[in-house]
């Protein structure tokens, strides 16, 4: 375990920028913290919750499958250098597990790992939760993970990218700091975590009535910010950009909470409610995610609930599922 | 993250040269076409291509023609959104792109020996007549093989020439009706819905397989009629339509509860989709 205190941040970063393009988390003149480039921004790795999904560093929001010019097509090359991303807390990095594993399977997507392939990810962890709470560690998921003790950085390699990173650092963890990382390991799963699993269980039990999402439906208003902020949410669509000299084909991420999400060319809408909508939401991580990937794809890190203007984030959707229903 | 083995290029459409473009219905082309570099589409009956027009984006069609017929392939389009109008303006001799093949075939290793119920309504007999092509080069791999079509009316009738070919030939049994017949069309056919073709059918359910592709609506009724005549859920084959932006599992749009229509479709055994929501 070696350790890096705030003093040497700035050397740190500034030795990595020689090998890889970096994405840090950064105060941004609003006071809202993105992971962005250091040229954004100052660099703040304590402060108050990302908002954004970190996981649009390697699928971003609009990015360009090909360009065609002069009957000639075109994919876009891999970055110069490939990216070093910190500032995944460990529900982060669950998320990115798991959608690595979405974009690998089957149909491998060439667009998607031409950004995350050869990149570095680094977990944050420790007292740098929002109002400096506790994030219990990651202890993997990642190439390394930065713990803050609240007077230094505690840094945790896991893959051989991460142990030359943090090769010149020094090793000397004092103990104390040791031992609060161990600790801070064990920490219980939380509320929502336990609320989370209990709805999954009543919504794969089909115990939830069609009633329930009419009302829950009722309640939104389309925004979209639920799907904007999931970092496990994935679905895009797919467009044309025509200009004088070119056509720039590209995906941009779509919302299943709006209407023509689903609509086919026959006018047939498999998803032609709020109340279907709504429910294909919450159903898909909880239930329908679990079928086909053994495993929950909400990592409860509360980015949803934050963002909803109408109070029908996941974890007040599954409150209530739970209190009504089991 | 170290290396994955990616396909390259999984969103880069291959060329295609249109051989020739025919009218098939007021609102329905069929084109003709092969890839530029002569290689196969390498298809299977059942499977769907995204066609990919620059400017104009992509929209997924299925293959309307049998792999048994060579190395040329059809398509049979409706003109119903930005692309497919934009397609219907194309001749012989342009081109368009095209990704693909992609999702799961018609369970062919399973048809074989059985006698085939093949239903279609709509410009569903696009992806069907893929099939009926394929027991047609391969006569002797099926049971008796029974076509029914419904179309809208005599004017929205898709393949007349073939339809009114099959209902001649001695391989298949071929029966058609129409919705409803306008006044000033030639037609002295049948008309009623689809659904009225199947009570007067015979069939030994142990030994027959029906498959079903057409719009939304039909499938629930043509469903229940079969199930009456005591076909069992496992025996009754449907091809779904969804908005496939992707076609390869990505894009999210397609999904059928855990179920990804492109990719785990888009045919299905109605015994794997029958309890989904919406999936019918």
């Amino acid at each position: 375990m070696r350790v890096l205190t705030s003093d040497r941040l700035d050397r740190f970063f500034a030795t990595l920028a020689q090998t890889w393009e970096l994405r840090l988390p950064i105060l941004l003149p609003d006071g809202t913290r993105v992971i962005g480039s250091p040229d954004d921004g100052p660099i703040a790795l304590l402060g108050i919750a990302i908002l954004s999904k970190p996981t649009a560093a390697f699928f971003p929001q609009q990015e360009t499958l090909f360009t065609a010019s002069g009957g000639v097509l075109e994919e876009p090359l891999a970055p110069p250098r490939p990216l070093f991303v910190l500032g995944f807390t460990p529900r982060d990095l669950a998320c990115l597990r798991f959608i690595d594993r979405f974009f690998a399977d089957g149909w491998c997507d060439d667009i998607y790992f031409r950004l995350r392939q050869n990149s570095v990810v680094a977990g944050l962890s420790g007292y740098c939760g929002p109002g400096g709470t506790l994030l219990p560690p990651a202890g993997g998921d990642c190439d390394l993970e930065l713990f803050w003790d609240g007077n230094s950085w505690l840094v945790i390699p896991y893959s051989e990218a991460g142990e030359a990173i943090v090769a010149e650092l020094p090793d000397t963890a004092p103990p104390e700091a040791v031992e609060l990382f161990r600790l801070a390991a064990m920490t219980p799963p939380d509320e929502n975590e336990i609320v989370i699993k209990r709805a999954s269980e009543l919504l794969r039990g089909d115990r939830v009535p069609d009633s329930f999402w009419a009302e829950i439906g009722d309640r939104c208003i389309a925004c979209t910010g639920c799907n904007l902020a999931c970092p496990t949410c994935t679905c895009f669509g797919v467009q044309d950009w025509r200009t004088a000299t070119q056509v720039e084909r590209s995906r941009m991420w779509d919302s299943c909470q709006l209407d023509g999400f689903m609509r086919e060319a026959s006018g047939h809408n498999p998803l032609g409610s709020e109340a279907l909508r709504t429910r294909r939401r919450i159903h898909h991580k909880l239930a329908a995610d679990p079928e086909r990937w053994g495993e929950i794809s909400c990592f409860v890190c509360g980015r949803c609930d934050a963002v909803c203007p109408t109070g029908i984030g996941i974890f007040a959707v599954a409150r209530e599922l739970v209190a009504r229903f089991g | 993250m170290s290396d994955v083995p990616c396909h390259k290029s999984l969103y880069l459409p291959s060329e295609c040269e249109i051989i020739a473009v025919t009218d098939l219905t007021p609102g329905e082309k069929l084109f003709r076409v092969r890839r530029t570099d002569g290689a196969p589409l390498g298809h299977l009956p059942g499977q769907f291509v995204q066609v990919s027009l620059l400017g104009w984006g992509e929209a997924p069609i299925s293959v309307a023609s049998s792999p048994t017929r060579g190395g040329v392939f059809e398509l049979g389009v409706r003109r119903v959104g930005s692309l497919t109008c934009a397609m219907h303006l194309l001749s012989a001799g342009d081109t368009l792109g095209i990704r693909g093949p992609f999702g799961r075939p018609f369970d062919l290793p399973r048809l074989h020996g059985q006698d085939l119920l093949l239903i279609s309504g709509g410009c569903g007999l696009a992806p069907m007549r893929s099939l009926i092509q394929y027991c047609e080069d391969r006569p002797n791999e099926f049971g008796r093989i029974s076509i029914l079509y419904g179309a809208k009316s005599p004017a929205y009738t898709l393949f007349k020439d073939e339809l009114a070919a099959w209902e001649a030939s001695a391989r298949f049994a071929c029966t058609l009706t129409v919705d409803s017949s306008p006044g000033g069309e030639c037609y002295g056919g049948s008309v009623g819905l689809i659904t009225s073709l199947i009570p007067p059918l015979t069939f030994v359910p142990d030994n027959t397989v029906a498959v079903i592709v057409g719009p939304p609506a039909m499938y629930r009724a043509v469903i229940a009629e079969l199930k009456r005549k005591g076909l069992p859920s496992d025996r009754i084959v449907v091809s779904l339509e969804r908005q496939m932006r992707c076609g390869v599992g990505k894009c999210g749009h397609c999904t059928i509860e855990h179920l990804y229509c492109c990719q785990d479709g888009p045919v299905f055994r109605l015994d794997e989709i029958e309890n989904l929501r919406g999936a019918l």
